[in-house]
């Protein structure tokens, strides 16, 4: 443009001389009739640089249109390749995707609560640590509601679900329900989606039965028809009238279940043992405007401490605490989910850094195609722009799998309903999920197209178009570049296998340790006895002793017993007393699992007597209670022997006589995940009836071909209630460790598909290798080299970037176990056997893998090279 | 004249841009100096107001510009006319006769209107 008016502006000058004026005057005159300049020439430029925008800008989406028809095309071209290429990248992603859709719904998505962030739940916990997460008995919610400032509205619950006996259109089932005290759904701030949710008035003593239904229940025995509300339902024998429905996704702290009930606390309240002594109630507590989760901390603490000293004797040794609801929620389930996250992290950056070495070679092979193009005018950051476009179209398309692969793994996941995942995680990818894979879709295309795009270009043009046969020859940046990406794979891999492999020693450990029963060739079957029918202990004893009578007469049946309860890690705990002890005041009473088994329940366990007797005809109601204590029960508190024949008492009730230590038997581990035996102490069903009782058949053959039999001997005895849970034994215990299962088997995918990935890694950088130097060897052959020393040169090459990458794998295996160490049990954070073979397993693939490209070099034929 | 305030004479100048490229392919300078002689010196462009408007035209895809060397061998950037610049001139040319011979008519009109008689 400046030249445009400069041309004119002495154009101008040169007429005006013409015509007869001084150079001088002439430039004056010339410049006056332009005017303002300045001016001219900012409109201009104005002018001109939108002009230059546009353009830009057509150019730009005309040269992506370009990009991606040619980047498809030359996808489609390289079809193995572009296929292999999408696969490990929809497993690359689709782990992500699908982990993330777990993580998210756990860890990120909102409970369905309103302001779900003030909400707290309060715990008691004992000093001698030997309970965390105690439930808190009437007397204490009461004393803490009435002493508290710091929550706007507080709430008890029965901590747990129940089984009851619903009696809908298709005759008796087995229902689960909650107990909730006044004030649950207001504090929760949970309103009902159909009808009224249960108000204050509901739990009154003498208040009329009501239950509010949840969403799946109403679907399910109703159809989700609205005229539900209002009908009356018989649960364990009592009717109740409908009076709402929850919302869709409303779970409960304690769990999700069929029907909620109210719960008056008073007759508990009344009964001066069941006040104080039973530790049966869960709390939550909404903050006040302005009140800190730490400040309700500190002030439950503190009533929770004026408390125990009011109530020595119920509340010696224990203490509150509080807990957001969510964190309370999420439970242990976030250390696996993050470790999780951050496996699948790796596997995406392995898959990254093995694409990355694959595009390289490909794009040695393709370094004609290149100089022909830059002969041709491309610059070199069209050409960059051409090949991270090509790598975008892969990873998108990867993506699209993977998402594809995601939603199929979370409906899968959603169809094994893992007892470990909180209740209110819905396992979806919601559209959170997907930006959040599209992102890493996008960073996942640049990282492993950037490399192999920057390394093209760099070359010298004519060389590459004159000089055929070195076509395929990789230089130093290239070699080192491809060198660091495979030491960084298997640093990864190894580090990935580590943790992979740590997790599985502490699974075998906790899975064969030896439980302290025997699992195999039992059935178990809960039975839920219907308390109106039988409401007498005698009625239900003499229910259980003719059942087990009519079940011992089945065939291929060895023993048959009743526990109140099977081993689990959250059994039903009492307080013990034992004659003349007195409890240090600052740990008060211990509390000790407990169960009410019948007679023959350590013949059908196979839990073997130690010292004593077990339970037998003669502890009947009315006769001293007997107790059977564990071996390490034994141990703790009668370290000197003697256990036998102490007079102790397990429960709350103070008035009630001493019972007997009639014997000693084996530890059991009530919960699998744990190695370390609880105390147990045993009642004779006979002297404490519960009426749920789970049945226990030993039986020679298969227990699940009994599961039948023991429904028509039920049902003749009583054809008005039903049986649920028939499971073996052994799968039950399997069921307690699937939660510890589910993040071992994924890490397992995890370092496999990384081992898959690094074994190709390792492949591809010993076959360019060899392939590059493949004229050299054959001189080297014919000037008189060994074959062995050929293979020696190239594993020394490639050797030493394994090396690095296994030095590099050390240093992350510290810090996997470190992070992973919370998840372990009985295994040292660095323990030698899952460690050692984990670089074992690495150094066998590898090897495999980089056979067949070094057996290629040392083939390699001197007259065929040197024609 | 052609102040570049005026909107009318703004199309003016533009109309006699298409016209002098009607002949040819010509630099901005020539196209002044033969709108200044065409017109016997009696229209002289406003230079500053020259170039904006063969931008103008330009990003509106009536003329075009290429570098060319002039008779005494100086480089200068030629204008030509588009296809849609000629479709342009056609129209514009047709346009401002009809309206300069209306102006024309009003002001050589010899008949009083009827609130002079």
């Amino acid at each position: 443009m400046d030249d445009e008016i400069e041309f004119h502006v002495e154009e101008r000058i040169r007429e005006y001389i013409a015509r007869g004026m001084s150079p001088a005057g002439a430039r004056a005159a010339a410049l006056e009739r332009l005017g303002d300049l300045g001016a001219v020439r900012s409109e201009c430029t104005q002018l001109l640089e939108e002009d230059r925008r546009a353009e830009a800008r057509r150019d730009w989406f005309d040269d992506l249109r370009q990009d991606l028809r040619f980047g498809v095309r030359s996808a489609m071209h390289a079809r193995v390749f572009s296929l292999l290429a999408i696969f490990t990248l929809a497993l690359g992603i689709g782990a992500n995707a699908a982990v993330f859709g777990v993580v998210k719904s756990v860890l990120l998505n909102a409970l369905p609560y309103t302001d779900a962030d003030r909400l707290v739940r309060v715990y008691a916990r004992m000093e001698d640590a030997s309970m965390e997460r105690s439930s808190i008995s009437a007397g204490v919610t009461v004393d803490l509601s009435e002493r508290q400032h710091v929550f706007a509205r507080i709430a008890p619950f029965f901590h747990g679900t129940l089984d009851v006996t619903y009696v809908g259109d298709a005759g008796p089932r087995i229902a689960s329900a909650a107990l909730v005290g006044p004030g649950f759904f207001q504090t929760l701030g949970v309103a009902a989606a159909r009808g009224r949710a249960l108000v204050d008035a509901d739990a009154k003593t003498g208040a009329p039965n009501v239950a509010l239904l949840s969403w799946p229940a109403w679907q399910r025995e109703f159809g989700g028809n609205a005229s539900a509300i209002g009908r009356s339902v018989r649960i364990d024998g009592d009717s109740y009238e409908i009076v709402g429905v929850l919302p869709r996704g409303f779970v409960g702290p304690m769990g999700a279940v069929d029907f909620w009930l109210p719960l008056d606390l008073g007759p508990a309240l009344r009964d001066p043992i069941r006040a104080r002594k039973q530790h049966w109630l869960g709390l939550i507590g909404r903050l006040t405007p302005g009140a800190t989760p730490l400040a309700a901390q500190r002030e439950v603490t503190r009533i929770g401490a004026d408390i125990a000293r009011d109530h020595p004797e119920s509340q010696g040794g224990m203490a509150l605490w509080t807990v957001p609801l969510r964190d309370d929620m999420v439970g242990d389930t976030r250390t696996p989910l993050l470790v999780l996250m951050a496996s699948a992290g790796l596997v995406l950056v392995i898959t990254c850094a093995n694409l990355a070495g694959a595009l390289l070679s490909r794009s040695l092979a393709r370094r004609k195609e290149f100089a022909v193009r830059v002969a041709l005018g491309a610059g070199r950051g069209r050409l960059v722009r051409q090949l991270l476009t090509e790598s975008m179209v892969l990873a998108l398309a990867g993506g699209a799998v993977g998402l594809g692969l995601a939603a199929l793994c979370l409906t899968s996941l959603r169809q094994l309903t893992i007892p470990s995942l909180p209740a209110y995680a819905d396992l979806s990818l919601d559209p959170g999920a997907v930006v959040f894979t599209s992102i890493v879709v996008l960073v996942t295309g640049l990282a492993f197209g950037l490399a192999p795009a920057l390394s093209v270009g760099r070359g010298n043009t004519q060389g590459v178009l004159r000089d055929e046969t070195r076509g395929t020859s990789e230089g130093r940046r290239t070699r080192r570049l491809r060198g660091v990406l495979v030491s960084g794979q298997i640093a990864l891999c190894v580090s990935l296998l580590a943790g992979a492999g740590l997790l599985v020693r502490s699974l075998w450990a906790m899975a064969t340790a030896p439980l302290g029963f025997d699992p195999d060739g039992v059935l178990t079957v809960s039975v839920q006895v219907p308390s109106h029918a039988y409401a007498s202990p005698e009625a239900r004893i003499r229910f259980f002793d003719q059942l087990e009578e009519r079940l011992r007469g089945l065939p291929g049946v060895q023993s048959v017993a009743t526990a109140g309860e099977l081993p689990s890690p959250t059994m039903n705990r009492n307080g013990l007393s034992i004659e003349g002890v007195t409890w240090p005041a600052g740990e008060g009473q211990p509390f000790i699992a407990y169960a009410s088994v019948s007679d023959d329940y350590f013949r059908a366990m196979r839990i073997p007597l130690r010292e004593g007797r077990t339970f037998g005809p003669q502890d009947k109601a009315g006769a001293t209670q007997a107790i059977v204590v564990s071996e390490g029960m034994a141990r703790r508190y009668w370290p000197r022997g003697g256990a036998v024949g102490a007079r102790i008492r397990v429960g709350p009730n103070e008035s009630f006589p001493w019972a007997q230590v009639i014997g000693v038997v084996g530890d059991v581990r009530n919960d699998p995940a744990r190695l370390q035996p609880d105390p147990m102490t045993y009642a004779s069903s006979r002297q404490d009836a519960w009426g749920s009782r789970t049945l226990l058949l030993r039986t020679s053959s298969d227990p699940l071909a009994l599961v039948k039999p023991v429904q028509r001997e039920l049902a003749a005895l009583d054809p008005s209630f039903a049986i649920h849970d028939a499971k073996t034994l052994r799968a039950l215990m399997s069921d307690r460790l699937a939660s510890r299962r589910l993040p071992v088997v994924l890490m397992i995918a995890f370092g496999g598909l990384a081992l898959m990935l690094a074994s190709a890694g390792v492949y591809a950088m010993f076959a360019s290798m060899a392939a590059a130097r493949e004229r050299e060897f054959g001189v080297r052959v014919a000037l008189g080299s060994s074959r062995a020393a050929i293979a020696g040169l190239v594993l020394r090459q490639g050797g030493v970037w394994m090396l690095v990458g296994l030095v590099a794998g050390a240093a992350g295996t510290v810090f996997v176990s470190r992070s992973i160490s919370e998840l372990l049990y009985a295994v040292r954070p660095f323990d030698p056997i899952a460690l050692g073979s984990a670089a074992a397993i690495l150094c066998l693939c590898a090897a495999a893998a980089l056979l067949v490209p070094v057996r290629r070099a040392t083939k390699a034929d001197p007259i065929a090279v040197l024609r | 004249m052609f102040a570049k305030e005026s909107g009318l004479l703004q199309g003016t100048l533009e109309l006699l841009v298409l016209k002098t490229l009607s002949w040819g392919p010509m630099h901005g300078y020539g196209i002044a100096s033969w709108i200044e002689t065409a017109t016997d010196d009696v229209l002289r462009v406003e230079e500053g107001s020259l170039y904006p408007a063969l931008y103008r035209m330009t990003r509106k895809g009536w003329i075009g510009g290429k570098w060319g060397t002039t008779e005494n061998n100086r480089r200068a950037k030629y204008y030509h006319l588009t296809s849609e610049g000629r479709r342009q001139f056609v129209e514009q040319t047709s346009g401002w006769q009809r309206f300069a011979s209306a102006v024309n008519q009003a002001v050589a009109s010899t008949r009083a209107p009827s609130w002079a008689r």
